[in-house]
């Protein structure tokens, strides 16, 4: 080194590391967290934050708002629902896509741009482990626009009611549909960003492709949904993001909103999810396998 | 136990041949590979790593197939590429810890070694910036760094010094040498650069069109060349005379002269002479010429 300093730093001794080494579990949960703060730009600079924060904070804002009426008329009338659980993913659709495309080519197109992946398969992480990692870390982001804002729901009109115990007891069985919803649309929607987001390691460009995809197939399913339904044609839902709201609609138990594509398309709700449970897996394999593939 | 065991490695992509029946017998040390761009070192590293498959053959590290107990293997290894591997955009300390959990330590261990690691590679505060401002040297040292943090038992190094300016290649090679010696972890380097290998490693893998050419101690490539070459900026024949008269048997040119040298008392002598000539030494340099001569006879006699 240059400085002079550095010189008598030198001289402290090496020492050897004895201790305790966690195996493929470590491994795992430690790709795992750095994925997570990535995702939400920590440890980096302030402007790697705004975006990925900011979305969470907006796909929020219905259920603040929700919150809000609640409290202002709840002397008045009884209760007011503006915003309805089975409602709330329709609300932030856009967002939820936003934040997949803002997030997914952080978490597995700057390893390839970096070409830091080298590093990580030349140590004890396998393709395997490295896919599923990145996974599990884009759906617990994504847990942060869906499941968070519905629980705040939850508990907001829970706390709005006069009595906190007989509505949470009242509405306690739309907490699985809650739950259950959020994970199969955080884990659709991170899937397959992943996937496009491992091929297209130009940020830029895998940003464009999942943005674009949802708009356009959205578009496209609509469009034949309404010029040409037939009993084939609607089937065009499921590879679209109107899967989401069909699903979610089926899950609570309720019937989509009159003129929707999911009401149009009618489908069985065993035919959503099994669809996504399908999409997650193919997207994941096609993911590991640009892993597998790719030149390190 | 041997640290690295091939039997008839062999590499092919299509028609070309990256690798071609290499047998390798490497004792735990610091290790050099030489051969020129595409004889096979980066190739042989990669097979090493995990990275890529071999076409045939067989590769054994630390007595573990690298093919079927790859992760096991690959927990007790440090690897530094020779392209750039560092995400820029967050900061050495981050980086360095992250890699040290990903290799095994707990998350406090990982801290405290990635201070230290930093501290032995030679990067001080600039350690807590943004790795886009580090000049070449230090991300060299970073990647070093990487490799170093989980105090693994091998440490595999390609071409290290690409990109170095010569006061930087001469830092890294001073680290990876204090690192093979005082650290105690074994090292396998590649390089394109006898002249560097030659400085730091013990043993010289040469290999060539993905051929093993010659695989020994670095002792018994330049054991019959253990001369020095003078070189002033004055009369030679001054000096050669003056070490003759102690009892040296130096042959001379007109500006340089060779001699045997057995210890430290031959340059001793040179010193002295020098000295007591008022001449200026331009050069001493020790049997590399040699080694480069015996480097050029091997790859045309051996492929």
């Amino acid at each position: 080194m240059s400085e002079p300093a550095g010189s008598s730093i030198y001289d402290l001794g090496y020492r050897r590391y004895e201790g305790e080494r966690i195996g493929r579990k470590g491994t795992l949960f430690t790709l795992y967290v750095h994925g997570l703060r990535s995702a939400f730009g920590l440890g980096r600079k302030a402007s790697a934050k705004i975006f990925p924060i900011g979305l969470a904070i907006i796909a929020m804002i219905p259920a603040i708002v929700q919150l809000g009426v609640g409290a202002i008329v709840s002397g008045v009338d009884q209760h007011v629902e503006l915003i309805k659980h089975d409602d709330y993913f329709e609300f932030i659709r856009i967002i939820l896509v936003l934040f997949c495309a803002a997030v997914a080519p952080e978490l597995v197109g700057r390893d390839q741009r970096n070409r830091t992946l080298s590093l990580y398969f030349s140590r004890a992480v396998s393709r395997v482990d490295y896919t599923l990692a990145k996974f599990a870390a884009l759906v617990t982001a994504m847990l942060f626009l869906t499941l968070v804002p519905q629980l705040v729901l939850f508990i907001g009109n829970g706390l709005a009611d006069d009595d906190l115990s007989g509505y949470v007891s009242d509405n306690g069985d739309k907490l699985l549909p809650i739950v259950a919803a959020s994970l199969l649309l955080s884990g659709v929607i991170a899937a397959v960003g992943l996937v496009i987001a491992a091929y297209l390691p130009r940020r830029a460009y895998a940003t464009a492709a999942i943005v674009g995809l949802a708009i356009l197939t959205t578009a496209v399913a609509n469009i034949i949904l309404e010029t040409a339904e037939s009993a084939v044609t609607r089937y065009v839902v499921l590879v679209s993001p109107i899967l989401w709201e069909g699903l979610t609609r089926w899950l609570f138990g309720v019937e989509p909103s009159p003129g929707s594509g999911a009401a149009t398309a009618d489908l069985n709700g065993w035919l959503y999810l099994a669809t996504t449970l399908v999409a997650i897996l193919v997207s994941l394999a096609v993911t590991h396998r640009r892993f597998v593939k790719v030149t390190t | 136990m041997s640290l690295i065991t091939t039997r008839a490695l062999s590499k092919s992509y299509g028609s070309v041949v990256a690798l071609d029946d290499l047998d390798l017998e490497l004792e735990p040390g610091v290790i050099g590979l030489v051969g020129a761009n595409g004889a096979g070192k980066s190739t042989l590293i990669k097979i090493l790593l995990g990275l890529i498959q071999a076409s045939s053959g067989s590769a054994e590290m630390f007595g573990l197939d690298v093919a079927t107990q790859g992760l096991e293997v690959r927990q007790r290894i440090g690897y530094m590429p020779e392209h750039d591997c560092l995400p820029l955009e967050i900061s050495a300390t981050e980086f360095v810890g992250h890699m040290a959990q990903v290799n095994g330590l707990p998350r406090g261990a990982a801290r405290e070694r990635t201070a230290e690691t930093l501290r032995h590679v030679g990067l001080f505060e600039e350690r807590y910036r943004e790795m886009k401002g580090y000049s070449t040297g230090m991300r060299q040292r970073v990647k070093l760094a990487q490799a170093l943090v989980h105090d693994p038992q091998l440490m595999l190094l390609d071409e290290p010094t690409n990109g170095l300016d010569p006061a930087g290649r001469d830092e890294m090679l001073d680290l990876i040498g204090r690192i093979g010696t005082e650290f105690g972890i074994s090292i396998l380097m590649s390089s394109h650069l006898l002249s560097e290998i030659e400085r730091v490693c013990e043993h010289l893998v040469l290999v060539e069109g993905g051929r093993l050419v010659r695989s020994d101690t670095l002792s018994t490539f330049t054991g019959r060349t253990g001369t020095v070459t003078v070189e002033v900026d004055g009369e030679i024949g001054g000096l050669a005379a003056y070490l003759r008269e102690r009892g040296f048997e130096p042959s001379h040119g007109s500006h340089e002269l060779e001699l045997d040298v057995g210890d430290d008392a031959a340059f001793d002598a040179i010193r002295d002479g020098a000295a007591s000539l008022g001449l200026g030494l331009v050069r001493v340099e020790r049997g590399r010429r040699h080694i480069e001569d015996l480097f050029r006879d091997e790859e045309t006699s051996g492929v």
